[in-house]
């Protein structure tokens, strides 16, 4: 699909008004990439600020064939938000209110702007959380942490985003505008369509509400670290603690790659081992959070950890939690003249094979002649590889791309999946349409469906590119060609 | 063109990960809400001029030139990116190309100037200088960091920014009026906060029912507490203040001394008040380091309470009256 355009500016700002339509080259240049390798321009960007404006930019755009891609803090990993053919980005932070908050139902209505953060303090005083807040919470939106069925360090307990999703508006490619789901936890009332949306990317329709479930914020909080001279090790102490039925609120591993960039780069003062295994339990009783902290520590040191660390301590907890999230960035400055790309970086595996993909992952990274880091919510599966490299080599990138391939064989073959919270979009498209061949015919008629003129994000999931390298041009200076 | 300055800063914006975490806390993108303004997006300009895809004009000139050198982004940036650190560099490869922008950076109206040279002693930043032999103030846009404290300094209003960042004495004092004539809390109390107290509350969204979000209730964020004048602390009181609180950087660790000036100007409106027969505790300064928002939090909360304990000021300074 390669799509000449022609967009009536005017239109558009009769829509949302002069001050929220932007089509110079600079501004529009600031729009043509992510978190991902990718990046593409789009024709022009729109700012709505109301449910009807999205309505209305549907319409127009849906009558025209204009491509449409939803943005919302554009911190994705796989190129969700990079307008591969051009056309409309509509930028949702202006639609930014948290609606309500109704405690006795324990749930939210939010607009897709909302940053996961922002939702958080605002629930706070109800002594309500949101728990499953993408590592980039910060800024990252409410709309797109649904719409790529994001999750975060805490999903080992409380699940993924997808868990928390009652309900949602939504705006179709036609502009009709959709109530999905309801405002109860349990629903069986036909077909799940918000479920559908949830991780759809833009491709379906564009959020402009959500009503999400909450829960209670609990009343204590521990944390422990436990070291390890073995990689291995710690990967298998991961799957005895998910087997033996505590439920840890975070369970990460970290490997010495990603140590050293945090303590490199954040001044962590991490030990420097092989692998740290970083748990966390929470509860409503002091006990019973203790007990669970125990149990991790015994199945710890059963699997040759030292030195395990424990910490109450809540500015503590704080720091190495913010460090943990901070890993992918700190990774750029692991070397000198590299830089972390977002390559093949968080397939999920089932946990009792955590320990075996992560040797062979960095066996393959030894292959490759690459620098590879692998750390993640291991609790839940998802294993983060970031690739360290040098990104103005082409050299680099062909090793690159061999690595990814290496990479997805290997997590198919033990029963994994290709993404876990990032997404599918550009960068993961192949592996992605090999790992799904027998439902993507389901998937596009489910497409051709809700958007038969292909409007929105137009280039991704089934429809990306086989090539991902040369999906589109990439962020980093570099000529490996285009696709034809 | 050639961008020379620019050039030696390849790397880190190849090590940028174009996350976005920059632009939490950056009151430009506060302000305007497009991409252009992040920090973020500020890279990426910088990139495309350095590869060729951002042709070099005006508008991207103007846009390079707008920040505040708050330094938020830098704090945030878990890669250790500093855009302002470029942003500078990238501003002198401008400038010498002959692209003269504003940005936020001050600029002197000749007509009003004295040259007295208040702004130039106050000019943390070196950027005021006097020419003697027209008798007027020079300003260099490289060094000038927006602060906004030759601004209220100058006492004849000679000195001033663009509108349109929420910085301007005009929208200042538009804010504070706001701030106190929407609040429907009693007593009525305002907060003025520089940008480096990173204040308590949502950053970036907003909450339906009670309307807080990009500042939280009652507090009005003034990037430096420096750029704070006594006219804005009685017009406030004038407006109906019960109470006025200024949050600002311990001494000694803001780098324009923004909250030496305050502090200075604290104590002659305290003076005032006194003469007028207001309580001086109705006008306070805190400090805050970086980063102690639930601090502020709570010192805004206790200030409240002590001012509704007081209840309303002297009715001479009403409006009107």
């Amino acid at each position: 699909m390669e799509v000449k355009m022609k967009i009536d500016i005017n239109r558009l700002k009769e829509i949302v008004g002069e001050n929220n339509v932007r089509e110079n080259s600079a501004d529009l240049y600031v729009y043509c990439s992510d978190s991902s390798v990718h990046q593409a321009t789009p024709t022009v960007v729109v700012r709505p600020k109301t449910a009807e404006e999205v309505q209305e930019i549907l319409r127009y755009a849906n009558a025209e064939l204009i491509p449409v891609v939803a943005r919302g803090a554009g911190s994705g990993l796989s190129g969700q938000t990079v307008p591969i053919y051009g056309g409309i980005v509509m930028d949702l932070r202006r639609m930014n209110r948290i609606l309500v908050i109704r405690p006795r139902d324990v749930l939210c209505k939010v607009e897709p702007g909302v940053v996961c953060d922002d939702l958080n303090k605002a629930l706070r005083p109800h002594g309500l959380w949101f728990p499953s807040v993408p590592e980039s919470g910060r800024i990252a939106t409410i709309g797109g942490a649904i719409a790529n069925s994001g999750s975060g360090v805490r999903a080992v307990k409380y699940g993924t985003v997808r868990d928390y999703v009652l309900g949602m508006k939504v705006v179709l490619a036609n502009g009709d505008a959709v109530t999905l789901g309801a405002d109860t936890l349990a629903q069986a009332s036909g077909y799940q369509l918000d479920r559908l949306m949830v991780g759809s990317e833009g491709t379906l329709g564009i959020i402009v509400e959500a009503t999400l479930l909450l829960k209670h914020l609990p009343k204590f909080r521990a944390m422990g670290i436990a070291k390890f001279g073995k990689l291995e090790d710690a990967g298998e102490s991961i799957s005895a603690i998910v087997a033996s039925g505590v439920a840890p609120s975070l369970l990460e591993l970290l490997d010495s790659v990603a140590i050293t960039a945090l303590n490199k780069t954040l001044n962590m003062n991490l030990p420097e081992v092989e692998a740290i295994v970083l748990y966390e339990c929470d509860g409503r009783l002091r006990e019973a959070v203790d007990y669970d902290m125990a149990s991790i520590k015994d199945i710890c040191e059963e699997h040759n950890a030292f030195g395990i660390e424990i910490s109450t301590d809540a500015k503590e907890m704080e720091r190495i939690y913010s460090g943990r999230k901070n890993v992918f960035a700190a990774l750029s400055r692991y070397r000198e003249g590299f830089v972390c790309t977002a390559l093949a970086d968080d397939m999920a595996v089932p946990c009792s094979r955590i320990a075996e993909c992560v040797r062979k992952i960095h066996e393959i990274g030894e292959r490759n002649h690459l620098v590879m880091s692998t750390y993640g919510h291991c609790g839940e599966g998802v294993l983060h590889t970031k690739i360290v490299m040098d990104a103005t080599n082409k050299e680099q990138w062909e090793q690159a791309k061999r690595a990814v391939e290496e990479i997805y064989e290997c997590v198919h073959s033990v029963g994994g999946t290709t993404s876990g919270e990032h997404g599918i979009a550009i960068s993961k498209a192949p592996f992605w349409k090999k790992e799904k061949a027998d439902s993507l015919k389901m998937m596009k008629a489910i497409k051709t469906a809700l958007d038969p003129n292909n409007i929105l994000n137009p280039g991704k999931l089934m429809d990306a590119p086989d090539d991902w390298v040369k999906a589109t041009k990439l962020r980093y200076p570099v000529e490996l060609g285009t696709r034809a | 063109m050639e961008f020379n300055r620019l050039k030696k800063w390849q790397n880190e914006l190849n090590i940028c990960i174009r996350c976005g975490y920059c632009y939490e806390h950056c009151p430009l993108y506060r302000e305007s809400n497009w991409e252009i303004d992040t920090p973020r997006g500020k890279l990426i300009l910088s990139y495309g001029l350095l590869t060729g895809e951002v042709e070099p004009s005006s508008y991207v000139a103007e846009k390079l030139f707008e920040c505040f050198c708050c330094k938020n982004c830098s704090k945030s940036c878990s890669a250790r990116v500093s855009p302002t650190d470029i942003l500078t560099d990238i501003r002198a490869d401008l400038m010498e190309s002959g692209f003269d922008a504003q940005g936020t950076t001050v600029r002197s109206d000749q007509k009003l100037c004295m040259a007295c040279g208040r702004c130039v002693a106050v000019c943390k930043a070196k950027a005021l200088s006097m020419d003697m032999k027209n008798m007027r103030v020079l300003v260099d846009k490289v060094k000038c960091k927006g602060c906004g404290v030759c601004v209220a300094e100058c006492p004849v209003g000679a000195m001033s920014q663009k509108q349109g960042f929420g910085v301007s004495r005009e929208e200042l004092l538009a804010r504070i009026e706001g701030a106190l004539k929407s609040g429907n809390g009693i007593p009525k109390v305002v907060t003025l906060c520089c940008n480096w107290s990173i204040y308590p509350g949502l950053q970036l969204s907003r909450i339906e029912s009670t309307g807080a979000g990009n500042t939280a209730s009652g507090i009005v964020v003034t990037v430096c507490a420096g750029r704070i004048d006594s006219g804005m602390i009685l017009d406030a009181f004038c407006w109906g203040a019960w109470g006025v609180m200024i949050a600002c950087l311990p001494l000694g660790e803001c780098e324009h001394d923004g909250n030496y000036r305050v502090q200075e100007r604290c104590t002659l409106v305290s003076r005032l008040l006194h003469i007028l027969g207001i309580e001086s505790q109705r006008l306070r300064l805190e400090h805050f380091a970086s980063g102690e928002a639930q601090k502020l939090k709570n010192a805004v909360d206790s200030f409240v309470s002590e001012i509704a304990s007081l209840g309303p000021p002297y009715e001479v300074l009403r409006k009107g009256n």
